[in-house]
């Protein structure tokens, strides 16, 4: 299998600007006006479940996360 | 270089230990309520008069902090840092995008305490707390975050 091609120093730029852009005030009511859909609301849902289920105490979680943060960030380099 | 030893559960129990007023916000709160999703750092909120209990309480971890306290309490905000890195906001109130003012002493008067570890409780705010907090950046993560959090939030907090 061809291997995904590792993002560009650029594209990472790219999108850590899109993401950390800030919205205006009408753009964010905007946003929080429209209701998550069914099926978004019950993947979100799932999600939460399966992680409250299987990492039962936040500090669990907490070490989830910096397991999968390292692991992430390795498939960066 | 070698990266510097980091322990988590020693930072929450130092922080605990300390008596500083500190909110845990941002996506490790997230986290920790029960919402998987990644992020490099730490956010938390604190009394603006507890600074040096709150920087004294982190030192051995390495954290150092890239103001003064009197700088930070000029500009409201400041970062610890070594390779970990805590984002603090030290502002009594702060505006949300769409114009609320929240205040610190309202947010910590409805904290939640969140046991991290056996004997190590974190403070952290109420849900409509954290949601408003998620309101002071505007990013369209922070958006979805909210999402997440309403989604909690039906799911039973």
């Amino acid at each position: 299998m061809k291997p995904w091609p590792t993002p560009t120093p650029e594209a990472i730029a790219r999108i850590r600007a899109m993401s950390e852009r800030v919205l205006s005030p009408d753009e964010v009511r905007a946003a929080l006006a429209v209701p998550l859909g069914e099926a978004e609301e019950e993947e979100a849902r799932s999600l939460i479940r399966w992680f409250r289920r299987r990492y039962k105490t936040p500090g669990e979680r907490l070490a989830y996360v910096r397991r999968a943060y390292r692991r992430w960030s390795g498939t960066l380099r | 270089m070698q990266p510097s030893e980091f322990d988590e559960s020693e930072l929450f129990r130092a922080i605990a230990a300390s008596g500083a007023r500190a909110l845990l916000i941002g996506r490790r709160a997230l986290v920790a309520l029960g919402i998987p999703v990644l992020t490099a750092d730490y956010d938390f909120w604190i009394h603006i008069d507890d600074i040096v209990a709150f920087n004294t309480a982190v030192e051995p971890q390495g954290l150092s902090p890239t103001r003064s306290p009197e700088e930070a309490r000029g500009r409201g905000r400041y970062v610890l840092e070594n390779d970990e890195r805590i984002d603090v906001l030290v502002a009594r109130s702060v505006p949300t995008i769409d114009g609320v003012r929240v205040a610190f002493d309202d947010v910590w008067s409805r904290r939640r305490a969140l046991q991290t570890a056996l004997g190590v409780t974190l403070a952290l705010p109420a849900l409509d707390d954290l949601i408003l907090t998620k309101r002071f950046g505007g990013r369209p993560k922070d958006l979805e975050d909210i999402r997440l959090l309403e989604a909690l939030r039906r799911e039973g907090e």
